[in-house]
C-alpha cells in the first residue's frame, strides 16, 4: 500500500514552514495560495501570462475536482453499489441511460442520447407544475391579499399589480395600461436598485475575504 | 411524475421514487459528458500546438493531478486532494469573483447616472440600500437603515413577487408544452 | 471628468485594506430577518435534527463561511443534531471542513451528533427524494459508511424527522428547497444566502415560506452578535462600510460631472 502514499509525503514536505515577508513562519500552501491570488489580481493591470496561467489552472483543477467528487459520491454509491454489490438489476436502466449520454460524441448515434435527456426534462416538467403552482403562484398571491389592510399592504398590492401589468404583453402598452405599466417599471427599478446595492455589498465582501487572507494569513499584518 | 402528485397509488409511488433515483444518476453522466468534451477540446489544442497551447496543457495537467490524487488517496481530511482544493482551487476562485468588486466600482462611476426618472429611482434606491445595510449608515442617520428595511420588505419585495409569479406562470406553461410534445427544442428540434 | 479605472481600483483596494488594518469598530445592528433565523433555531429542543445544505461554489467562500460558522455554532451550542450535505460539487469539501471544525469546537462526535453525507447532483430529484427516503438518496455518507448503520441517520427516514432545513447558498438553490421541500412536504426552512441573492428571497420571507434570511457578510456579522461569538463577519464590517462610502462618492462624482457637462453643453448651444 505504501506506493500510493507518495503524494501525501510531498504534501507533508510542502507543509514544512518557510519564512514569509515579515519574517514570520508560514506554510508553503499559504505561499502558493497567496501567489495564485496575486496572479489573478494582476488582471486588474492588464491581461498577462500570469493571469492566463492561473485561469487555466483553476478550470483544470475544478474539472478534476468535480470528476472525483461526482464519481466517489454519486456513481459509486448510487449506481455501482446497488448494481454490483446488491445485485439490483433495476439499476441497469439508469446505468444504460447514463452511458448513452456519451453517444453524443458520435454524429451517427448522438440521437440515442436524447432518450436520457427526455427522461430528465420530462420528469422535471412533471414535478415542476404542482410545485410552481403552489409555491410561486398561489402562496405568493395569498400573502399579498392578507397584507391589504395597511399602508404597506396598499404599496405591496400597487407594486404587484403594476409590475404584472408591465409583463402583460398581449396588449399594446398604451392608454391606462401604458400608464400602469410605467408605474410598474418604477417599482421594478426599486427592486433592481436594491439588488444592485446588495450586489455591490456581495462583491466587496468577497474582496474583504481575500484581503483578510493576504493581510492576515500571508503577511501577518492583521489577526 | 405529475400524476403521482394527484393520485398517490402504490404503482405511481414506485415509479416516482425510481425515476427520482435515476434522474440523479443520469444527471451526473450528463455532467461527465461535459468533462469529456472539455478534455477532448484541450487535448486537440495541445496536440495541434495552436497558439497558447501551453495554457491548455496547464489545464489538463491540473485536471489529471486532481483525478489521480482523488482516486489514489481519497478526498477526506489531510489528503493531498483536499490540500489542492484548499490552496489552489478555492483561493483562486474566490479571488476571480472578488475582481468584480473593482469592476462594479468602475462601472458605477462611469454608468450609474440619473439620466431619467427610472434611472434616478434606481440610483437612489441603490444608495439607500448600500448605506442602510452597513454600520456607517446608522451612524450617518438612524432612519437610513429603517428606510432600507422598508424598501426591501415592501416595494422591492412586491416587484420581485410580480417577477416570481410571472416566472411561475411561464414555467408551468413551458412544462405543459413539454409534456404535450409541443415544445421539443431541448431535443434539438424546431 | 475622466478618472483612469486603475485609480478607481487603487481607491477600492485602500478602502478595503485600511479599515482592516486600522480597526474603527463601527457598531452593527441586528435586522429582523436574521433574528428570525436565530429564533427558528433557538426554539428547537435539544437533540432535534437540523439539516444544513451547502448549496454553493468555492467562489463565494468569504461570504459563506462566516454565515455557516455562526449558524453551526448556534446549532451545536443548542445540542441539536446536524446532518449535512452539498447540492453543488464544490460545496462538498467546504461543507465537510466547516462542519468538522465547528463540531470539534463543541466536542461533538461524528455519527452521533453530526453526519456529513457528501454531494448529490440533480437538486430537484435529491430534494424530492429526501421527502420519501433519506437512505435511498444517500445509501452512504461522505466517508463511505452506510447511513443505515450510523446512529444519527439510522433514525431518520425523511423530512418528518427533520425539524429545520437550512440552505446555505450562493445561487437560486433555496428556491428549489421552497418549491419542492416547503411546498410539497411543508418542511420548515431557513436560508443563508450571499448578499447578491438576498433581495430575491424577500417575497418568500413575507409569505412565511422561509422562517428567516441571513444575507451575506453583514448577515453573518449580525448572527455573530446574536450568538455572542465574534467572527469573520464582524471583522469585515468596517471595511464594508468604507468601501460602500467610496463607491457612493464615485457615483456622486460621476453624476456631478455628467450634469456639469450637460449644463455646459446646453449653454454652448443656447
Amino acid at each position: 500500500m505504501s506506493h500510493i502514499f507518495w503524494a501525501e509525503e510531498i504534501i507533508q514536505k510542502a507543509q514544512v514552514e518557510t519564512t514569509c515577508a515579515t519574517g514570520r513562519k508560514m506554510e508553503i500552501g499559504t505561499l502558493i495560495s497567496a501567489l495564485l491570488t496575486l496572479f489573478v489580481f494582476s488582471f486588474l493591470y492588464k491581461d498577462n501570462p500570469f493571469y492566463k496561467f492561473a485561469e487555466h489552472l483553476l478550470v483544470g483543477v475544478s474539472v478534476g475536482y468535480f470528476v472525483v467528487v461526482a464519481i466517489n459520491t454519486t456513481v459509486l454509491p448510487k449506481l455501482f453499489l446497488p448494481l454490483f454489490k446488491q445485485g439490483n438489476l433495476l439499476y441497469l436502466i439508469p446505468g444504460f441511460l447514463g452511458f448513452i449520454m456519451f453517444l453524443r460524441f458520435s454524429p451517427r448515434l448522438s440521437w440515442i442520447s436524447r432518450i436520457s435527456l427526455a427522461l430528465i426534462i420530462g420528469a422535471g416538467a412533471g414535478v415542476s407544475i404542482p410545485a410552481f403552482m403552489q409555491a410561486q403562484i398561489l402562496t405568493q398571491m395569498k400573502a399579498s391579499m392578507l397584507s391589504f389592510t395597511s399602508f404597506e399592504g396598499i404599496v405591496v398590492m400597487a407594486a404587484l399589480c403594476t409590475t404584472l401589468m408591465y409583463f402583460f404583453f398581449s396588449k399594446e402598452h398604451k392608454g391606462w395600461l401604458g400608464r400602469t405599466a410605467r408605474v410598474g417599471t418604477w417599482f421594478l427599478m426599486i427592486f433592481f436598485g436594491a439588488t444592485f446595492g446588495y450586489t455591490v455589498m456581495s462583491r466587496i465582501s468577497l474582496l474583504i475575504g481575500r484581503f483578510q487572507f493576504l493581510l492576515g494569513d500571508f503577511l501577518h499584518i492583521i489577526d | 411524475m405529475l400524476v403521482q402528485f394527484f393520485i398517490p397509488h402504490r404503482s405511481f409511488i414506485f415509479a416516482y421514487e425510481n425515476v427520482l433515483d435515476w434522474m440523479q444518476i443520469i444527471y451526473v453522466f450528463t455532467l461527465l459528458v461535459g468533462v469529456a468534451n472539455y478534455i477532448k477540446i484541450n487535448s486537440k489544442k495541445v496536440s495541434t500546438k495552436i497558439k497558447g497551447w501551453g495554457y491548455n496543457l496547464v489545464a489538463l495537467s491540473g485536471l489529471l493531478v486532481m483525478v489521480i490524487l482523488g482516486f489514489a488517496q481519497g478526498t477526506g481530511e489531510d489528503t493531498p486532494f483536499l490540500w489542492m482544493f484548499n490552496h489552489i482551487q478555492a483561493p483562486m476562485q474566490a479571488t476571480m469573483f472578488s475582481l468584480l468588486a473593482f469592476f462594479v466600482a468602475s462601472a458605477a462611476y462611469r454608468g450609474f447616472r440619473a439620466r431619467s426618472k427610472e434611472a434616478t429611482i434606481l440610483l437612489l434606491t441603490a444608495a439607500v440600500v448600500m448605506l442602510g445595510r452597513v454600520p456607517i449608515g446608522n451612524m450617518i442617520h438612524s432612519s437610513i437603515p429603517d428606510l432600507a428595511n422598508w424598501i426591501l420588505n415592501f416595494p422591492s419585495m412586491a416587484a420581485r413577487r410580480g417577477i416570481l409569479i410571472g416566472i411561475g406562470l411561464g414555467t408551468i406553461s413551458t412544462s405543459l408544452r413539454i409534456i404535450l410534445g409541443i415544445e421539443r427544442t431541448y431535443l434539438g428540434r424546431e | 471628468m475622466r478618472i483612469d479605472r486603475r485609480i478607481i481600483f487603487v481607491l477600492i483596494a485602500f478602502s478595503v485594506a485600511i479599515p482592516l488594518i486600522f480597526k474603527i469598530g463601527l457598531p452593527n445592528r441586528v435586522t429582523k430577518e436574521v433574528r428570525m433565523v436565530y429564533d427558528a433555531i433557538d426554539e428547537l429542543e435539544r437533540e432535534e435534527v437540523v439539516l444544513v445544505s451547502f448549496d454553493h461554489e468555492a467562489s463565494s467562500l468569504p461570504e459563506i463561511k462566516p454565515m455557516a460558522d455562526a449558524i453551526l455554532r448556534h446549532c451545536f451550542s443548542k445540542d441539536l443534531k446536524v446532518i449535512s450535505f452539498a447540492l453543488l460539487a464544490e460545496g462538498t469539501a467546504i461543507g465537510d471542513q466547516i462542519l468538522r471544525d465547528i463540531a470539534a469546537e463543541y466536542e461533538k462526535r461524528y455519527g452521533e451528533d453530526y453526519v456529513y453525507l457528501g454531494f448529490r447532483p440533480q437538486y430537484t430529484a435529491a430534494i424530492l427524494g429526501l421527502g420519501e427516503d433519506l437512505h435511498r438518496v444517500f445509501p452512504e455518507d461522505y466517508r463511505g459508511i452506510s447511513t443505515s448503520e450510523l446512529p444519527l441517520t439510522k433514525k431518520i427516514k425523511n423530512y418528518n424527522d427533520i425539524s429545520l432545513v437550512i440552505s446555505i447558498a450562493d445561487g437560486d438553490l433555496p428556491s428549489y428547497w421552497i418549491n419542492y421541500a416547503e411546498a410539497r412536504y411543508h418542511q420548515r426552512l431557513a436560508i443563508a444566502v450571499t448578499a447578491v441573492m438576498a433581495t430575491t428571497y424577500y417575497p418568500y420571507l413575507s409569505s412565511g415560506q422561509i422562517k428567516g434570511l441571513v444575507g451575506g457578510l453583514k448577515g453573518a456579522a449580525e448572527y455573530e452578535i446574536l450568538i455572542g461569538k465574534p467572527g469573520m463577519g464582524g471583522k469585515g464590517m468596517d471595511a464594508q462600510s468604507i468601501a460602500h462610502l467610496v463607491i457612493l462618492f464615485l457615483v456622486a462624482l460621476g453624476n456631478v460631472s455628467y450634469f456639469l457637462g450637460r449644463r455646459n453643453n446646453s449653454k454652448g448651444t443656447g
